[in-house]
């Protein structure tokens, strides 16, 4: 499923781009994406040079230079999005793809952005975190009439400081962000920055969430807590790509949340550091390592770490919740529960029913029974070992001796060497009973239940 | 009687033709099963033939039932049983044999009258001998037994009806038994889903996975279809044990088996067009037959009223008298006639006749309004037959298919773990309450071929039911 071409990618799609010579005074050609794939880091043509970021199963939209300014054309639009395999969600993105293309500037570069509407509504787009003229924000109605179908605007202003930014609508935002509209914005620093490393591999993507009915292809957009699909960049375990870094590499991660609650970001193996925010790179005395980071809502950060240490390294959200696919949330739990003589008789009546939960549920990741179409399980993907029993916000850091610099492609499963994994203990089994305080269903030591008596007389009856 | 009648009157010969024709009115010796029979031919299903009351038939008759009874029950079984065995319709058929034999003794001439007289005087002794009877009984006889004989036509096709109402009751509660049985199945799988729902919920409920409360909820399900499951229970019993008495089944034949399933719809192309209802209503029904034998008696009498009513029934009447002289001992034999008219002069019949027409027209309204409603009975069952169909038709193409697919739908949703076990269940007694409702429409259309069979060919159904299921629509209860 997971198509690994992140060179070919990039390829195609700025072979697409074909833009025209003699149309270089009149509107940029739109540049358009059909792969959900991670495309490869755009290398800059021209301009000010930089080492470009590489936006998980996304892309960087290519530019056209006029008279020194870098011009864009995003058009909003209806897209389809593949976000996990076989499992199609009707989005609103930009330039084919939800999220919209990367758009990577350098410090003090003149912009110009032209958007064009192909939604059935009004849109606009805001340029979160950036320092603008007022009426460059976007703030449809405060700042800028809003953007009706079928027209364009242009958007000008200069890039004035380096970091982690995004774009998106601000006109029938709710509805526009719960449909998939947004996109980010890197700000390179021009030359070197004393607060701003130069790293080798540089990843980027945004965290959305989604509430699609299991068989459905639209999100729910009135949804406001109850959201079932939890994605890096509209994806969700397993189609997500994998961060892959050469030992020792420096590596720069930035995240940034439009979903409606917070995120905590946690990566395996290593420790980082959150080196910047939307407000810019943090102060080095303001820098403390930790694992996870909490994405708040609204918020980007960016967080470096060396990848020092060799292996598949689990990176995903912290809320249990966020790493699983589509699931139902009004399932009772059913561990523990005995099913002797049942399992038959509800089999007389749905023949395909199949006993699930009472171990916990677990074997989910390895079962495969049908589903109710364009939907996928609540935990999929393999790995060496057996099944990852993960969905959602999840995904892994890869991190290899010997990689090419340029080299982003999935190196396989890691192999561990002999003895550095967990193993199955061959000695005598555990002799005692497990101590056990009470059978499930009592609490150890309490009385048996007593209704509330007004009789004062009742202990006779104990 | 008639040749004590034949001696006495040889002097009036030009009754005698009279005296023949009732003569002949004699008692049917089959208590009319058969006339009835050429009434019921073709409208029942072939060989069903009505109870003969012989030991000798009666035995036969019962090895017949008791052979039909060895397998289970089909509806043309049923009625044929019905027809053989049920004793209400053996009291109908047995008081058509009495109005048969009523119409033989109202035939017969009445007997003649002798008058004896003996008066005594001072000389005389007199002997007064009159045979007297009345003569107009004895003309009008050809007509009486004209009448009668059309009136027993009408009790006869009045019987046929009968006949025919009890085989479409009979039908109809083989429908509604077998109907109800296959109810009756849906509702234990039912129970059973809302008692596995249950026991799962006890079994959580005891590890600490769900509270009483929740418990609890599961727990009125299943109450509720228990006692659903006891309701048709208790209405399979009902409507077998009313077949089971139109068949006159008691006793170890009342634990008759009947077949599993309703037939099958048939197709749409073998459906009865409704474009002939009305001719074949007015042509075919009974009960028109019945009421036009009705009006033409009636017509025929309206002419003999006037007559009847100006001179009542004159008699006829032989003297012989014989005076004796007591002296002499010599006897004085007179002979003669006596004729006894009655004077039209206050009653000229005006009154009598005008009952005769006010009969004529109300026999002429009963038929035209017994049309009427035959002719909208035909459109209206046909209407009714033909929305059944498509209704029953509507269940099994269209919402069964579509329950399933719920079902199937559910299923995937309980792998995906979208939904629970229990909202599984629910979605399991939603599809068996749609087989129900299935069921019902299935049934409903057969009754309504029935009765559209009695509109069209035999007489009228009653009252047009609608249409409305008992079930109501099946919604799926989602659980919690
Ligand atoms: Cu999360």
């Amino acid at each position: 499923m997971q198509r690994r071409t992140f060179f070919t990618g990039a390829a195609a799609a700025v072979a697409a781009t074909s833009v025209s010579r003699v149309a270089m005074a009149a509107l940029p050609e739109p540049i358009s994406q059909a792969s959900a794939d991670t495309a490869a880091p755009l290398l800059p043509p021209n301009g000010r040079p930089y080492h470009p970021v590489v936006t998980l199963n996304g892309w960087t939209t290519p530019w056209r230079m006029n008279a020194g300014v870098k011009e864009f054309h995003l058009v909003a639009e209806p897209v389809v999005r593949e976000v996990a395999p076989g499992f199609f969600v009707n989005m609103w993105g930009y330039n084919g793809q939800s999220p919209g293309p990367t758009i990577e500037v350098v410090e003090g570069d003149r912009v110009r952005i032209f958007v064009t509407n192909r939604l059935p509504e009004n849109t606009t787009i805001h340029w979160h975190g950036q320092r603008l003229p007022n009426g460059m924000d976007g703030v449809g109605g405060l700042n800028q009439p809003h953007i009706p179908p079928g027209k364009t605007y242009v958007y000008e202003f200069q890039a004035r400081r380096p970091g982690t930014f995004m774009y998106h609508p601000h006109s029938d935002e709710m509805v526009q962000m719960a449909m998939g509209m947004m996109g980010l914005w890197i700000t390179h620093p021009k030359g070197k920055h004393p607060l701003i490393a130069d790293v080798q591999r540089d990843y980027a993507f945004l965290l959305s969430a989604y509430d699609v009915e299991p068989g459905a292809m639209t999100p729910r957009v009135n949804e406001m807590t109850d959201f079932n699909i939890w994605t890096f960049n509209s994806r969700a375990f397993p189609a997500i790509t994998p961060l892959v870094a050469r030992q020792n590499d420096r590596v720069r991660i930035r995240v940034g949340n439009l979903s409606m609650t917070n995120h905590p970001i946690h990566i395996h193996g290593h420790e980082f550091e959150v080196t910047g925010t939307d407000g810019g790179p943090t102060p080095k005395g303001s820098r403390w390592p930790e694992v996870t980071a909490d994405v708040a809502v609204g918020q980007m950060r960016q967080v470096e770490l060396i990848a020092d240490e060799p292996g598949d390294w689990a990176f995903h959200c912290h809320k249990s919740h966020h790493t699983m696919g589509a699931m139902g949330h009004d399932v009772p739990t059913m561990i523990g529960i005995d099913h002797s003589g049942l399992v038959g008789k509800i089999q007389k009546i749905v023949p395909d029913y199949m006993l699930m939960g009472e171990r916990g549920m677990g074997d989910m990741g390895a079962m495969q029974m049908p589903l109710p179409e364009n939907t996928f399980p609540m935990m999929a993907g393999k790995g060496p070992f057996g099944a990852i029993e993960m969905g959602g916000m999840f995904t892994s850091f890869k991190v290899r001796q010997n990689l090419g610099a340029h080299d982003y492609r999935d190196p396989g499963w890691y192999q561990p060497p002999k003895g550095t994994t967990a193993y199955e203990w061959q000695g005598a089994p555990l002799a005692s009973q497990a101590p056990r305080q009470t059978a499930p269903g009592k609490a150890p030591g309490a009385p048996s239940v007593r209704k509330p008596h007004t009789d004062a007389a009742d202990h006779a009856h104990h | 009687m008639a040749s004590t009648l034949t001696r006495t009157t040889t002097r009036l010969s030009p009754l005698l033709a009279a005296l023949v024709l009732a003569g002949c009115a004699s008692v049917a010796p089959d208590g009319l099963r058969s006339a009835v029979g050429e009434h019921t031919e073709g409208r029942l299903p072939s060989q069903a033939t009505l109870a003969d009351p012989s030991p000798t038939a009666r035995a036969q008759a019962q090895q017949q039932i008791a052979a039909w009874l060895q397998q289970p029950v089909d509806a043309d079984n049923a009625v044929r049983i019905a027809l053989l065995n049920s004793p209400a319709l053996e009291a109908q058929m047995a008081a058509l044999g009495m109005q048969d034999a009523q119409r033989v003794q109202a035939l017969t001439l009445p007997n003649p009258t002798l008058t004896l007289g003996r008066f005594v005087n001072g000389h005389e002794r007199e002997i007064e001998r009159q045979l007297s009877f009345g003569l107009v009984s004895l003309i009008t006889l050809p007509w009486r037994a004209r009448w009668q004989g059309w009136q027993m036509e009408q009790a006869t096709l009045t019987a046929a009806q009968q006949v025919l109402l009890h085989a479409a009751d009979t039908r109809r509660a083989w429908l509604r038994a077998v109907a109800a049985q296959q109810s009756l199945q849906t509702a234990q799988t039912m129970h059973e889903a809302a008692a596995a729902g249950g026991e799962l919920a006890r079994r959580m409920a005891r590890v600490g996975n769900f509270s009483k409360l929740e418990q609890a909820q599961e727990l009125r399900v299943q109450q509720e279809a228990a006692a659903h499951l006891a309701r048709t229970r208790l209405n399979a019993a009902l409507e077998r044990e009313q077949l089971a008495r139109l068949m006159g089944l008691w006793g170890p034949q009342a634990g008759f088996a009947l077949p599993a399933a309703l037939p099958p719809l048939p197709q749409a192309e073998a459906l009865r067009g409704g474009e002939d209802a009305e001719a074949t209503a007015l042509r075919e029904r009974l009960d028109l037959r019945a009421l036009r034998r009705d009006l033409d008696t009636t017509a025929e009498r309206h002419g003999f009223a006037r007559v009847g009513a100006i001179f009542g029934d004159i008699g006829a009447s032989y003297s012989r008298n014989t005076a004796t002289e007591r002296g002499t001992r010599h006897d004085d034999v007179t002979r003669g006639w006596e004729l006894d008219i009655p004077l039209p002069i206050f009653d000229w019949g005006g009154a009598a006749s005008g009952a005769a027409r006010a009969n004529l027209q109300r026999s002429a309204a009963q038929l035209r309004d017994t049309a009427l409603r035959a002719r909208s009975e035909a459109r209206s069952h046909w209407q009714r037959y033909r929305t059944a169909y498509d209704l029953a038709q509507q269940q099994r193409s269209e919402v069964l298919p579509l329950a399933q697919f719920m079902q199937d739908e559910a299923v995937y949703r309980y792998n995906g773990m979208f939904i629970s076990t229990w909202q599984l269940l629910a979605q399991a007694r939603a599809t068996a309450q749609a087989v129900a409702t299935a069921t019902e429409a299935q049934r409903d259309f057969w009754l309504a071929e029935v009765d559209l069979q009695l509109a069209l060919t035999s007489t009228s159904p009653g009252a047009t039911p609608t249409l409305a299921t008992s079930a109501a629509p099946a919604t799926t209860e989602q659980g919690h």
